[in-house]
């Protein structure tokens, strides 16, 4: 009864259910007749009684924290000698904090998991954070998001059922980048969801591929196809350049497409011909041109062999006004 | 050994950058004198057409920046036997990964495919692909445009 009552101090509040019913159990043994054996025998039966409950309550309730502090605290400890050798290695107190986070989780968790994760914790030489979680929760995940974002290195976690050793850990890191891209890829290209709607996001890599594939072969194609129609309408115009610019400006300004923001600058760009080079240079982007030098030179010799004065204006609007109106258009 | 690369960076310029690249080297092929007579077959001339557009893309998109507009502006440089010289920002150095890493996605049509495509790894070539993509697809929109208003005339 005095060791109940010891039993009982030792545990929480919560553990008073437990010194209840031992304390019951007591009583109904207090009522048997205190023979000598069964006097002897009276501490024990408690005590047992003590210890089935004991066996009893740590799967049904948190009273099992008591008892597991001792073992938990080696468990804790040698979690935390890993923790601070890969701290040192990387030098980086997130990982810490991920670490003895981990480590807390791990409290409910059976010992086989820790000693498996300390294994490849001990493996942080090739820096990447491995766990094994029974469940993968969201705070974890978003603990290993916000790692990715402050650390340069990513950092994986594995799931449930997988192996833990460095090279698949490096092999999915790789496959998880390939599919991100080729989700990238799927969206540039269109008509790419139609392939398999019904199975899931990410459909079969190699029908993805081929679409992908297409798609590709398909732009060259069509390269090709508008390079030989600019050559054979190229010839028929045998103007020069200014004049197929000033052409095209004309043809462009019909309104074949839409223009929603078309300002009228002609008569504009006809009035400021003082300085058409330095406006040819601002309507631009800035970028490196290999021709800049060359096109001026040849603007200016191709206006002076051709036209007046008046056309030369004109021309020099046309060209300044030709990328704008590309511009603008499309 | 991974990087978190989280932004797959695959912007490309306005659709008039474009434009004023492919137009500038049309005026540059104008002014070739071999290339306005009417001796000039139009085979040629389609090649050279092709040629200049796929120079002007590459040079448009991405300069030296893109692996695929690297590989281009290279090959071409080495039609004309001239040499292209690449400011190197950061030092590349560029493995030709023969190794078994290729398993799991085999891309070797892709790799045919895209200019300087047998070089690189696979994640790489699949962003390489995206902004060709890209810069294909907005190409071909100026080239229409411009053959729409050539050929409307």
């Amino acid at each position: 009864m005095d060791l109940t009552g010891g039993f009982g101090a030792r545990y929480d509040g919560g553990q008073e259910a437990t010194g209840l019913e031992s304390l019951h159990l007591g009583d109904e043994l207090r009522q048997l007749p205190p023979d000598g054996f069964t006097a002897l025998l009276e501490l024990p039966p408690t005590q047992a009684l003590k210890l089935l409950h004991f066996t009893d309550s740590p799967s049904s309730s948190p009273q099992a924290a008591p008892i597991a502090p001792p073992s938990f605290a080696s468990n804790l400890a040698l979690m935390e000698r890993p923790a601070r050798f890969s701290t040192e290695h990387q030098q980086n107190g997130t990982n810490l904090s991920g670490e003895t986070t981990t480590s807390s989780s791990v409290k409910t968790e059976p010992a086989e998991t820790n000693s498996s994760s300390q294994a490849v914790n001990n493996r942080s030489g090739k820096r990447k954070d491995s766990d094994n979680k029974p469940k993968s929760s969201t705070k974890k995940k978003n603990k290993s998001s916000e790692e990715k974002e402050k650390l340069p290195y990513v950092h994986v976690r594995a799931r449930r059922g997988q192996a833990t050793d460095s090279h698949s850990l490096a092999e999915r890191a790789r496959r998880e980048k390939i599919n991100a891209r080729m989700k990238l890829l799927q969206e540039l290209v269109p008509g790419c969801d139609k392939v398999c709607l019904s199975d899931t996001k990410i459909q079969g890599t190699a029908l993805v591929l081929d679409e992908i594939i297409n798609h590709v072969q398909s732009l060259q194609r069509q390269v090709e196809m508008l390079s030989m129609r600019l050559a054979s309408v190229n010839p028929r115009i045998d103007f020069n350049l200014d004049t197929i610019l000033a052409s095209e400006n004309g043809s462009l300004m019909d309104g074949s497409f839409n223009c929603t923001a078309m300002q009228v600058s002609w008569p504009h760009q006809v009035i400021e011909t003082e300085q058409p080079y330095h406006q040819h240079r601002q309507l631009q982007q800035p970028q490196q041109w290999p021709f800049d030098v060359l096109n001026q030179r040849a603007w200016g010799r191709e206006e002076d062999q051709d036209h007046g004065n008046d056309h030369n204006s004109l021309m020099v609007g046309s060209a300044n006004l030709h990328p704008n109106q590309v511009k603008m258009e499309l | 050994m991974a990087s978190a690369d989280k932004p797959i960076n695959t912007d490309v310029p306005e659709k008039d950058v474009f434009a004023l690249h492919f137009l500038q080297s049309l005026s540059n092929l104008r002014r070739q004198n071999a290339f306005n007579s009417p001796d000039d077959t139009t085979n040629n001339r389609v090649k050279k057409i092709k040629k200049a557009a796929y120079v002007s893309m590459a040079r448009a998109a991405g300069g030296t920046n893109r692996l695929w507009s690297r590989a281009l502006l290279r090959r071409a440089a080495k039609e004309n036997n001239k040499v292209v010289i690449f400011s190197r920002r950061k030092k590349r150095v560029t493995w030709l990964r023969r190794s078994n890493r290729r398993d799991p996605v085999d891309a070797e049509r892709l790799r045919n495919l895209l200019p300087g495509g047998g070089a690189m790894e696979t994640s790489k070539l699949m962003e390489e692909t995206a902004h060709y993509i890209k810069c294909l697809s907005m190409q071909v929109k100026v080239m229409q445009c411009l053959v729409d208003g050539l050929s409307a005339k």
